[in-house]
């Protein structure tokens, strides 16, 4: 799959699930966040890094993350997002969701 | 709790948009300095991130701010349209203020009358007024609160030990000594009254069982808030505080809570132990012993999961077996029934006064009215979607979605529906308090007329009528055929919107509901009217009366003032204004009194609910107040005359029947009294009010050979029958004469009409409230029809002109278009007066002398409608006749 200009190349949902994947294992600000988004999937999964922001907002209004601002190593001031109890248990729900779906896909294909 | 994070976090941005914009520009801006210095390349990393200000408004969007943005959009498009158009917005505002205002202004009423609990009471949900239903002569039961000493003592067993309260309400009683002091109503109330109720002192303390002894009664009184802060200052040292009640002092010895009143409608403020009541100038004692005293009313608390049915039978039979074992009713059995109703007297069981039914009358007008404004709103609304088409089509094609444009619609009906209701707040604020003032003067309205409940409720009728009037024409205007709305100009297109089968309907639902209330309106007009026409057997508009009132320690002894009064009635018999003047112990149709006498073989206690009344009167009363003497002659009232009596026609049918009344002999309170002999008989008058279901049996006797001497049997009131037109000097006269007689006391002149005045009273308010209700719906009705056929006309321009130049004359045209409307309003009319048909019972108890399916009424309202209707026809007909065809074919 070549990267392509495209802002909906991922399934409905998978980014909110990236984010979520990505800062179970700690606290990052935006920039961070793609740049994790991207080594996981190998540069796979492309997606313009703007579209960050309104998941980011979105699951912040859910109340799955929280964001606090404060100094990065180099010593600018970012926004550090972190995932909250109820982001967790619906970081385990897309999974198991994910899981049933990429399944279906396998058996359809005939690989299962 | 993370939703509570996810909540701080939409209410930061909404409440601090600005450091929301900041702070995700600079967040935008570091990813994209970062992802240039990793890139190596800030075109790169600009590509890499993609539209910024795309993705700054997808994320905005994503906030409480989109959701704010949109609706901010809705509402300034709302505004938009609705400044464009102000005489379309002020008969909507103006409308649906009208109908949600007197909706408001009846709730205000309805609400004390009906819905709110006295307050200050604990768990007021079960506490019981206790009702005794009587069987009368007429055969209907007559339930009523009002018992005796007697019925309290023999019930009271059914509750509790203590468990059940009697009190009694003196009202406008002068506080202090003199009669001129302020008016108050005060409670006479058995020392467990407060307890019942679950009341506490605030300050001091209240009454016990111990002083609360009949004969013993202790003077000592609790008093409400406010009368505590008017007439004690508010001082929380009560020793040594009094309050004085005529002749009577009582130590104050506790202030109720501000919240408690007592719990009637009117507000009392003086509590004092029922065994300490002072006796009425009517009253003897023991009023414990005598069964006839109904001036009290118990009150009970329901005991946990008590059974009321079982408790009322309990009672029923109580109640039955005293009056089986009274001597004075000689064995007889009562039919009387105990019901148990809500501390709420006007939801009964009995019937309540009569301007509760006319309240909730009202109320049910106030919702037709306000029906008819919504339907007139709602055809407004629709006329304009209709004209709206064209630019709805265009925004469906330039792909609006339905759902966003039905909510742009919506809104602007319930920003309409919300000025209207401002304006229906403050006419609910004015109506209310006149409403009040008007149904019932004599109740202080503590409250003020717009409680929060009146503003809740206004508000919800507002946005159920703005949604309502919204949410129709918005379906129907998002349902267009796209391309014949966008060809206008085509007559194809025209033809769609020229005839609404709903818009009719409309119009005819306002005309049948404008009937129904016009029909009512006509009714109460008529009974009043009727009313007014009762010939109660007295010269009502030639007859004053006069009176003296003392202070209870200034008063001079009676017969002194029967001398003065006797002294005075010579005097004015000499005016020239003054035809006669007479004396009796009371003026006619202002009370009655009654005594136990015997008849042949029999004695008064037989003639229950027919017990003859009778008044102490001077030779002079037949000719004073305009009685027709029928038989016999009239007696001598100078002292030591012989022992006379004389009868109305009534009470010789029911005494002596066939049999001649003259000669008979009546002898009063002893069977072995001296005889009085029946001299005269007379005609027939009323006795008890303006409307009397049967004829009363009355007698009377000379006040100088009265049966028994009593104070006030001495006839201290004057009757005085002036010459036609003479009513006003004479008025002077009288009063002069009795200030001059009587420079200590506080004399009064009334005339008859005044008293009747009162009674007319609650013909007169339906009248009057039907009438104005009745004519404002038929105001909006005619709006609405208006509105309809002009619009209607305005939409057949074209056809209008190809009619005209095909050569239809003006006569073809008025009878084309004033015919469309006047069949919409005929079908209103019918199913109107069908409504009318169905709903008169519910009114047929205010009205007097007519049905309430009168044919005269209907015909006069269905033509009323029918005129009006056709005038509001005319103007637009007259407009269709007179188009220009050229004109109207060159319009598009």
């Amino acid at each position: 799959m070549t990267p392509r200009d495209s802002k909906s190349d991922l399934i409905p949902g998978t980014l909110d699930m990236l984010v979520l994947r990505t800062l179970s294992l700690g606290a990052l600000h935006g920039y961070a966040i793609a740049q994790h988004i991207e080594r996981l999937s190998n540069d796979v999964l492309r997606v313009e890094q703007g579209s960050l922001y309104p998941a980011l907002e979105r699951l912040q209004r859910d109340g799955m993350i929280t964001s606090k601002w404060g100094k990065s190593p180099t010593g600018r001031k970012a926004r550090y997002y972190t995932i909250t109890a109820s982001g967790r248990k619906r970081l385990g729900e897309e999974i198991s969701d994910f899981d049933r779906l990429a399944l279906a896909i396998d058996k359809v294909l005939g690989r299962a | 709790m993370s939703w509570l994070d996810g909540l701080r976090h939409r209410v930061r941005t909404v409440l601090d948009p600005g450091s929301y914009e900041r702070e995700l520009e600079e967040e935008m801006r570091l990813h994209e300095e970062l992802d240039a210095a990793q890139q190596r390349d800030p075109y790169r990393a600009r590509r890499r991130f993609g539209n910024r200000t795309y993705y700054k408004e997808e994320t905005r969007r994503m906030t409480w701010l989109g959701s704010l943005d949109v609706l901010r959009q809705d509402l300034s498009y709302a505004w938009r349209s609705i400044s464009r158009t102000p005489t379309f917005t002020l008969t909507v505002v103006l409308t649906l203020a009208l109908g949600i205002g007197l909706n408001a202004a009846t709730f205000t009423i309805l609400d004390k009358i009906y819905l709110r609990p006295p307050s200050g009471v604990r768990d007021p949900s079960s506490v019981r007024r206790v009702w005794i239903e009587r069987p009368s002569a007429s055969g209907k039961a007559f339930t009523s609160i009002a018992m005796s000493y007697p019925y309290y003592r023999a019930i009271a067993t059914m509750a509790e030990p203590g468990g059940l309260a009697l009190v009694t309400i003196h009202t406008d009683v002068a506080l202090g000594r003199r009669r001129s002091g302020p008016k108050v109503n005060v409670a006479y109330a058995t020392w467990n009254y407060f307890p019942v109720l679950g009341v506490h002192a605030a300050y001091g303390r209240l009454y016990g069982a111990s002083e609360d002894r009949i004969r013993n009664g202790a003077p000592v009184a609790v008093i409400s808030d406010r009368l505590w802060r008017e007439q004690l200052g508010a001082d929380s040292a009560l020793s040594s505080k009094t309050i004085q009640i005529g002749p009577n002092v009582y130590d104050v010895i506790g202030v109720l809570p501000p919240e408690f009143t007592g719990i009637e409608l009117r507000q009392s403020d003086v509590w004092i132990p029922l065994a300490s009541q002072p006796l009425e100038s009517w009253m003897r004692e023991p009023w414990w012993e005598i069964a006839g005293y109904h001036i009290y009313f118990a009150v009970q608390r329901l005991p946990r999961g008590a059974n009321e049915r079982a408790l009322e039978q309990r009672a029923t039979q109580l109640l039955r077996q005293n009056h089986r074992d009274d001597p004075a009713r000689m064995g007889r059995d009562t039919l009387e029934t105990v019901q148990l109703g809500s501390i709420i007297e006007a939801r009964g069981p009995g019937e309540g006064r009569q301007e509760y039914t006319i309240s909730t009358r009202l109320a049910g007008v106030a919702a037709i009215v306000l029906m008819i404004a919504c339907a007139n709103v709602l055809n407004l609304l629709l006329a304009r979607a209709v004209r709206r088409r064209r630019e709805i089509a265009v925004r469906l094609a330039l792909g609006i979605s339905r759902w966003r444009l039905m909510r742009l619609l919506t809104t602007e009906t319930l920003v309409l529906a919300l000025l209207a209701g401002v304006a229906a707040v403050l006419a609910a604020w004015w109506g209310g308090g006149f409403l009040r003032s008007l149904l019932m003067p004599d109740i202080e309205w503590r409250e003020p007329a717009l409680h929060w409940r009146v503003i809740v409720f206004t508000a919800v009728v507002a946005v159920g009528c703005g949604l309502l009037a919204g949410i129709v024409p918005a379906v129907q205007a998002t349902r267009p055929q796209l391309t014949s709305a966008l060809n206008e100009g085509s007559p194809a297109g025209r033809g769609l919107t020229h005839r609404s089968y709903l818009r009719g309907a409309l119009v005819v639902t306002q005309a049948a509901l404008s009937v129904m209330l016009l029909v009512g309106a006509a009714l109460f007009v008529r009974s009043l009217h009727n009313v007014r026409g009762v010939d109660t057997g007295y010269d009502v508009d030639r007859l004053l009366f006069g009176m003296v009132d003392f202070d209870a320690d200034a008063e001079p002894p009676v017969a002194t003032v029967a001398a003065d009064m006797s002294a005075i009635a010579e005097r004015l018999r000499a005016r020239p204004g003054v035809e006669d003047v007479a004396r009796a112990t009371m003026a006619p149709m202002w009370g009655f009194s009654v005594t136990k006498f015997y008849f042949d073989n029999d004695s008064s206690t037989s003639l229950v609910g027919k017990m003859p009344t009778f008044t102490g009167i001077t030779s002079s009363f037949f000719t004073t107040v305009g009685m027709r003497l029928l038989r016999g002659s009239v007696f001598d009232d100078r002292p030591g005359a012989p022992a006379h009596v004389m009868v109305n026609e009534e009470m010789a049918r029911l005494l002596w029947g066939e049999r001649d009344a003259i000669g008979q002999c009546i002898r009063f309170e002893k069977r072995d009294n001296p005889c009085y002999i029946v001299v005269g008989v007379v005609e027939t008058t009323h006795n008890f009010g303006v409307v009397e279901k049967n004829p009363n049996p009355q007698f009377f006797v000379p006040l100088g050979n009265m049966p028994r001497k009593r104070a006030w049997d001495q006839g201290t009131t004057l009757i005085v029958r002036t010459r036609a037109d003479a009513a006003p000097s004479a008025t002077t006269d009288l009063m002069a004469e009795l200030r001059r007689a009587f420079p200590a006391g506080y004399p009064s002149v009334r005339a008859m009409t005044k008293n009747l005045e009162r009674e007319y009273r609650p013909w007169r308010l339906g009248a009057t409230l039907f009438t104005a209700f009745g004519a404002l719906a038929l105001i909006v009705a005619i709006v609405g029809i208006y509105s309809t056929v002009s619009y209607g006309v305005s939409q057949r321009m074209h056809e209008f002109g190809v009619r005209v130049a095909l050569g239809a004359r003006v006569h073809d045209m008025l009878t084309l278009v004033m015919g469309e409307g006047l069949r919409m309003v005929a079908l209103g009319v019918v199913l109107g007066i069908a409504l009318a048909l169905a709903a008169g019972r519910l009114i047929s108890k205010l009205l007097y002398a007519i049905g309430p399916s009168d044919p005269g009424v209907m015909l006069l309202v269905s033509a009323i409608l029918l005129i009006v209707a056709a005038v509001a026809t005319l103007l637009p007909a007259w407009r269709a006749a007179r188009v220009d065809p050229v004109t109207a074919l060159r319009a598009d």
